[in-house]
């Protein structure tokens, strides 16, 4: 009976290897080979949802063979670092990056180019000098926003920001482009504090603010979780033609918008910074040259479009 | 040793039962009294008082599950993904348009079942010890959270659901203003509170739960079921946290993946501030309650002074130090007779 079972098991493991093998090497015969390293799974994030599509579907149409990998969890910048080495000693053409952590990524992108695999980064930028970045400008989607409030505000009304998870460069860009925006038309800013990108703490930093602050007319919130969570916390205190707006334009912000809850959020073109990351990192691969900064662009998102956004 | 020394001593002696059932409770009143001379305007307030409760609601549920747990000198880190978990079934069921009702319950049963399993697996698959079995069900339940959900946040829910996280209580009757209402969350936290103190302290089960933490070979000896007892306390321990998941679902209207992310850390945190300990059979109630005071009053007041979140993660983690250092020199305290 062991015998057999050990029969069966080296039996499946053969075929099982042999197939490997062999669907890698027909892969290879394909175009190009591109690695896109994304921060965390399409299934846990919209965001990322859509990158894979903008990315699957231009490789589709380029021909080039992508390999999209995402650490298991959002965030997990260790699990990320291991993929792409891994995937590098393997060996591909080239790489778009999206990096969990900029520094901790900066020797593997250096070595990567070193060893004749260049690199784009995607979404968040690096800090490599040299290196293309293709994503959202934050500053400017944030200033976008607070110039949207600035329209909507008497001039010198009181006004907050919500920022993210300040040790992250996405967190700190939204919140400098908001302050820009507010300084340059003379907005008063009375609080700008953190609630770490989160629904619950969107809304108990709201409670504090507004309760310090009742003449809040405006709150910026670096996304649109916090903005939901600061939008509660406004109606609980019948704080209702407070402008609150947001930033990512998921489904739960363009229905919030559409219902007339939140005012507007700013969206980012996710699904071109998947497209545009295969798509440069194959012109590099082709011994091109690009742009050393690729905007995806924002945009506003009120009444008036959210439902292109559900 | 002379008359006076000795005269001393029992004073100090006399006094240490009550410093250590309420030492912790001094902790907090002078946090009170610190935070209202900084934000005097504003701390005391209705409002905040008020805002204090309803933010720390949902911690306080999870805290109270940890607390059994410890208590019997075991762990559970999956609270935060029980929660989360409990939540994007509630709002799963929500969206297919359930009633009320059903869709309230649904967080409490998810909590329940989630615990059992962690109940079960500790006992019936005889884990060395229940960080292993709850390190595993923390990933299990947050991954099995975000394929029924597919990641993406779930909103919208009747007010009859939010009703416990979100609802008020009028008291214009008292002759107070409109703006003065009992958050429903906090008479929650009041009851629920109330409930597993009389349970801790006087059901057999409670003092079983107490015994076998403090010594599981004695407790087992006298003929306590030691599995079943912590089958209980793990099955209650997913039930609260499956209650924090209602009280969310009212906060925010909205499940979320991101729910309950390493609130099990602050679970255990107003435990450890609480004067639980990790050996087992330590810590009231009562202490954990002002554990989860004192961490949300401490994030409640550094949010009203405007101070970064890297200083508030510095003073919750110099608070925990601080707090386990008066436990230890109480102790030393109490040895030195």
């Amino acid at each position: 009976m062991r015998e057999l079972m050990r029969k069966v098991v080296v039996f499946f493991s053969t075929i099982f290897l042999l197939t490997t093998m062999a669907s890698v090497s027909f892969a290879d015969g394909h175009g190009k080979k591109i690695l896109f390293s994304i921060k965390g799974p399409g299934s846990g994030n919209p965001f990322w949802a859509s990158v894979t599509k903008g990315a699957e579907e231009e490789a589709k149409k380029l021909g080039v063979k992508l390999i999209l990998i995402a650490p298991p969890q959002e965030g997990d910048v260790q699990a990320q670092i291991n993929q792409v080495e891994d995937q590098l000693a393997k060996g591909v053409d080239a790489l778009a990056l999206a990096p969990g952590d900029p520094n901790a990524f900066a020797p593997i992108v250096d070595d990567a180019i070193k060893s004749g695999v260049p690199v784009v980064f995607v979404d968040t930028k690096g800090i490599n000098e040299g290196v293309t970045f293709i994503g959202t400008n934050n500053m400017n989607g944030a200033e976008l926003a607070a110039k949207f409030i600035c329209d909507k505000t008497p001039k010198g009304s009181d006004v907050a920001i919500l920022t993210g998870i300040e040790s992250q460069s996405t967190a700190l860009l939204r919140r400098d482009g908001a302050i820009k925006g507010f300084k340059n038309c003379g907005l008063n800013l009375v609080a700008t504090q953190t609630a770490e990108w989160d629904t619950a703490k969107g809304r108990s930093v709201t409670e504090s603010i507004i309760l310090k602050n009742p003449n809040i007319k405006a709150i910026f919130a670096s996304n649109d979780n916090m903005g939901l969570g600061a939008m509660q916390a406004l109606k609980d205190a019948d704080m209702n033609d407070v402008i609150v707006v947001g930033f990512d334009a998921t489904p739960d912000a363009a229905t919030s918008i559409l219902k007339g809850e939140m005012t507007a959020t700013i969206a980012q073109f996710s699904y071109n910074m998947g497209a545009y990351g295969v798509k440069y990192a194959l012109e590099l691969a082709n011994g091109g040259s690009i742009d050393i900064n690729i905007d995806t662009g924002t945009q506003l998102v009120t009444t008036a479009n959210a439902n292109d956004f559900k | 040793m002379d008359n006076k020394d000795q005269e001393k001593d029992s004073l100090y002696l006399k006094l240490i039962p009550y410093f250590d059932r309420y030492g912790i409770l001094l902790l907090l009143l002078i946090m009170i009294v610190v935070m209202h001379f900084l934000q005097p305007d504003v701390f005391l307030s209705w409002r905040n008082v008020t805002n204090v409760f309803k933010q720390i609601s949902w911690q306080s549920m999870l805290a109270l599950g940890v607390f059994m747990v410890i208590v019997t000198a075991g762990i559970d880190l999956s609270v935060g993904s029980i929660m989360m978990l409990s939540l994007m079934i509630l709002a799963i069921v929500a969206k297919a348009g359930a009633p009320w009702f059903v869709v309230a319950m649904t967080p409490l049963i998810a909590g329940l079942i989630c615990g059992l399993i962690n109940g079960l697996g500790i006992t019936i698959l005889r884990m060395p010890h229940p960080f292993i079995m709850t390190l595993g069900t923390l990933y299990i339940f947050r991954g099995t959270g975000n394929l029924i959900s597919g990641g993406t946040p779930i909103s919208g829910f009747t007010d009859e659901v939010r009703y416990l996280g979100h609802g008020r209580i009028d008291l214009t009757w008292l002759g107070l203003e409109k703006s003065q209402y009992l958050p429903v969350s906090l008479v929650l936290i009041a009851i629920v509170y109330i409930i597993f103190w009389v349970f801790m302290n006087h059901t057999r089960t409670g003092k079983w739960i107490y015994a076998i933490g403090g010594n599981p070979s004695a407790a087992r000896a006298s003929g306590v079921n030691v599995n079943k007892i912590l089958v209980i306390v793990y099955s209650l321990c997913g039930f609260l946290s499956g209650i924090g998941a209602l009280i969310l679902a009212g906060r925010t209207d909205s499940g979320y993946p991101n729910a309950g992310l390493q609130s099990e850390l602050d679970a255990i945190a107003a435990c450890i501030i609480g004067g639980a300990s990790f050996f087992g059979g330590r810590g009231t109630v009562l202490g954990v309650f002002a554990g989860v005071m004192i961490m949300g009053i401490l994030r409640n007041g550094l949010n009203l002074m405007d101070v970064s979140s890297f200083w508030q993660q510095v003073l919750i983690g110099s608070i925990i130090v601080l707090a386990v250092y008066i436990d230890v020199l109480r102790r030393d305290l109490g040895t030195r007779k």
